[in-house]
């Protein structure tokens, strides 16, 4: 419990930081709406004509901007790199950061095993991607409410915030594992990163090609789209599977490795 | 310039990686452009088709909008942000380093002065930068010669690819002044990409958006490709706002650095 | 001449303090011992004459010119040992070495057989790479790098931690040579031994201000001892009332005491009891201070 703790109050900070973004991102971004409804309408059903490679191009995807739902949509692909960006930091200096800065001989030379250690670590992990995920939840409801004068569309919101914390997992655990099996603590939050820039722009690049669909499996920015949550208001069990089995791949060879791992002074 | 030449080695690897990534991505990129090109023979059609007004509430130029550059451009957006990555990453990190690994002690008590420092990091930095651009940028001229039939004019696809320099200086700056005035940051990753992602979304959105302003707030617009495709020139209140950023950043780094306390590292 | 001479030298941080009004004179060719216990402001002087902080007030000159003004002129004549050293993890020992010389205008040639020379003194493998250094062979980079320059100011900063008895033994004598081919030292201990073994002089500090500024020779001349006594008899309180003792402590049949003085005085005192264990030790510096020192 005490490093569980530890890490909460470790963690605060930066955390109040990324809620207050997300806030700032999800109002700034939901202020433009209200002037857009009115002049959207005739060159909404235009675009919906185009085919998908230009309109990824020009940055509409298949949403129906007139549509809060779809307005939101919009800007779900930026909450989710955000999120990520998060999850993956956390997961990878949650566990690096001992030997990072020299106190691993202080804290794993106290009277508790590695797996606690871990354990704790990663449910502080957990709790922080929770709140995060929670505060944008709940200031999406509110501002998307505030703005939108058409049905509600809190089931929306809820559908894409759990796909939005399905990704913070995989981060989470693409983080951590990462900085149990770097030799060195340093490169772990390096090699995380490099994995979402890389995920990133493969899901931008599998949307100019139909080609190249079959891509999708290997980036979780394409897991979970906007479009398909909306329209269907379920989460795709295949890649719902999918996710959990890596999440859960991941957090045990996290386990795993860090058990046997040489502690670096 | 000895720390200069100490700072390129130390760096050489990780930038190394960084041209290739880049280099590979626009070359797959532009593998691609002939499979859009099919796709868009219909759009073209369709837009053609389309009243004059219509096509100018998408604020489309055909033309542009549908050859090499065009296609370029956008994929172009991508590179810069990983760029701007790269930038803030190394600017940040060649200053901050001396602190992270508590090397500083042994580099100030040299025969060295702090100025001397300052400017051997970031001659380094921007070496490290350009050698990165050029590569990047004559790799990408010279692959999308051979694989692209169509023609297309060699000077704007330069002027283009500048963009990735320009947003990359500006970054380079920020990491390094961010770096002299929060000299205590552990991991520079986690201040660099929630800076660099920030800043590009706000340009995303703001496009998306069409609002008005916010290509102030964001060195991602500085240079509207659109613009740059249209008239073959920059946008000089931008190059000046560019120069003006880039000196003050630089300046305030100078000023600080030159009077700072080193953080004692026991 | 003074080689070092600061004046009502001041630091806080913020608002703690750092050190106060510290005032030294250092001069050319002695071993200068400094001495307090940790967190004095050993560190925090020695900080400042490398500008490595800036002083809040006050001044210092290093051979005769301002430290702020002229501090890369004067640094090319200073080595620094600092008490912990860290260096440049993916180098080599010797990459770093030569990265260091690279600071100082010297011959290139005479670089390289110092530190050829002083890497095999100190018995030290120059191909291993930093991060892969035990403690101990750390420090011993951080000598050569202090040393291959031939410096004309050493300035070595509780420099034997780390070091095993037998290379503290090199280490010493490496810095006499130096001292004899014309450096001058200061040298900065919690240790007094080690203070008393090495130097000339020693300023004494505390809490940030320099409260003494002695030769060795008079410190030694004083010979602290602290004495503990166990005897089969109760002793009477008042049976050591002679001078220079003090911190007197009886618990049954043992006392103890600091002692400091002509050391006959007291063991003709001592043959009159009947003893059943006598020890005779250093005491460590914060007593001597404490008991001597602050009543000054």
């Amino acid at each position: 419990m005490n490093i569980f703790l530890q890490e909460l109050k470790a963690n605060r900070k930066a955390l109040f930081f990324w809620c207050f973004g997300m806030i700032l991102m999800v109002s700034s971004g939901m202020a433009k709406y209200g002037g857009y409804k009115a002049s959207g309408q005739s060159v909404n059903q235009l675009i919906s004509t185009l085919p998908k490679a230009v309109r990824a191009i020009l940055g509409f995807g298949e949403l129906d901007l007139s549509k809060a739902s779809g307005y939101f949509g919009v800007l779900f692909i930026y909450l989710i790199i955000l999120a990520t960006i998060h999850a993956a930091l956390l997961g990878a200096d949650i566990i690096s950061k001992e030997e990072r800065d020299k106190t691993s001989e202080f804290l794993f030379v106290k009277p508790i095993s590695r797996l606690k250690i871990i354990t704790s670590k990663l449910l502080a992990a957990l709790f922080n991607v929770v709140v995060l995920n929670i505060i944008t939840l709940l200031s999406s409801v509110a501002i998307v409410d505030y703005y939108n004068k058409g049905p509600s569309v809190n089931t929306e919101i809820y559908i894409l915030m759990l796909a939005m914390f399905l990704l913070q997992l995989i981060f989470l655990a693409i983080g951590i594992v990462m900085a149990a099996i770097s030799k060195n603590p340093r490169v772990a939050t390096t090699k995380a990163t490099s994995i979402l820039l890389a995920t990133f722009i493969l899901s931008v690049i599998i949307d100019l090609s139909s080609k190249i669909e079959k891509l999708k499996y290997l980036t979780p920015f394409k897991y979970f789209e906007a479009k398909d949550l909306i329209k269907n208001l379920e989460l795709d069990p295949v890649f719902v599977f999918l996710s959990l089995i890596i999440i859960i791949f991941l957090t045990c060879s996290t386990y795993l490795f860090y058990q046997r791992r040489d502690l670096s002074i | 310039m000895n720390i200069y030449r100490h700072e390129l080695k130390s760096f050489a690897k990780s930038t190394i990686i960084w041209t290739c990534s880049l280099t590979v991505m626009i070359v797959l990129y532009l593998l691609l452009f002939p499979a859009f090109t099919k796709d868009i023979a219909v759009t073209r059609k369709l837009f053609s088709a389309l009243p004059k007004a219509a096509r100018a509430a998408l604020d489309l130029d055909l033309d542009t909008f549908f050859s090499l550059l065009g296609f370029y451009s956008y994929l172009l957006n991508f590179v810069v942000l990983a760029g701007a990555i790269q930038a803030m990453n190394i600017g940040a990190g060649i200053i901050s380093k001396e602190y992270r690994f508590k090397t500083a002690d042994f580099l100030l008590s040299k025969p060295v002065t702090r100025t001397k420092v300052m400017t051997q990091k970031l001659l380094a930095a921007l070496t490290l930068i350009l050698a990165t651009d050029v590569v990047f940028i004559s790799s990408a001229l010279a692959w999308a010669k051979i694989m692209i039939e169509e023609p297309f004019s060699a000077k704007i696809f330069l002027m283009l690819s500048a963009i990735l320099v320009f947003v990359q200086l500006i970054f380079l700056v920020l990491g390094a002044l961010f770096a002299t005035v929060f000299s205590r940051i552990k991991s520079v990753v986690s201040v660099t990409l929630p800076t660099v992602f920030a800043l590009f979304i706000v340009d995303m959105i703001g496009s998306i958006l069409d609002a008005k302003n916010y290509r102030y707030f964001t060195p991602f617009k500085y240079f509207d490709s659109q613009y740059i495709m249209k008239h073959a020139a920059y946008e000089w209140r931008f190059i000046i706002l560019e120069v003006v950023v880039i000196a003050c950043c630089i300046a305030a780094s100078y000023i600080i650095y030159l009077k700072k306390d080193i953080a004692s590292v026991t | 001449m003074n080689l070092v001479e600061t004046k009502d030298l001041t630091k806080y941080y913020g608002k703690e303090r750092g050190i106060i009004d510290v005032n030294l004179n250092i001069k050319e060719g002695e071993i200068f011992g400094f001495i307090g216990p940790n967190g004095a402001g050993k560190s925090t002087t020695i900080r400042t004459l490398l500008t490595l902080i800036y002083p809040t007030s006050g001044s210092a000159t290093i051979f005769g010119k301002d430290i702020i003004k002229y501090a890369p002129e004067i640094k090319e004549e200073i080595g620094y040992l600092p008490s912990e050293v860290f260096y440049y993890e993916k180098m080599r020992v010797i990459e770093l070495l030569r990265y260091s010389a690279s600071f100082y205008k010297r011959d290139k040639k005479e670089t390289e057989k110092r530190i050829k020379e002083l890497a095999e003194l100190l018995n030290l493998e120059l191909n291993k790479k930093v991060e892969d250094l035990s403690y101990g062979n750390k420090k011993k980079v951080g000598i050569i790098q202090g040393l291959l320059h031939r410096p004309k100011l050493i300035i070595l900063d509780e420099p034997t931690g780390g070091l095993d008895p037998l290379m503290q033994k090199t280490f010493f004598n490496l810095v006499r040579q130096e001292n004899k081919n014309g450096a001058t030292v200061l040298f900065s201990s919690h240790i007094l031994g080690e203070v008393q073994k090495l130097c000339d002089r020693v300023a004494i500090i505390k809490e940030g201000k320099i409260i003494k500024v002695e030769k060795v020779s008079t410190i030694i001349e004083h010979n602290y001892k602290r004495i503990k006594i166990e005897t089969s008899d109760k002793i009477d309180s008042k049976y050591f009332a002679i001078d220079g003792i003090s911190d007197y402590k009886a618990e049954n049949k043992t006392i103890s005491f600091l002692f400091k003085g002509n050391i006959n005085v007291l063991t003709k005192k001592i043959v009159g009891l009947n003893l059943t264990n006598l020890w005779v030790e250093e005491p460590d510096l914060e007593e001597i201070f404490l008991h001597y020192y602050e009543k000054d």
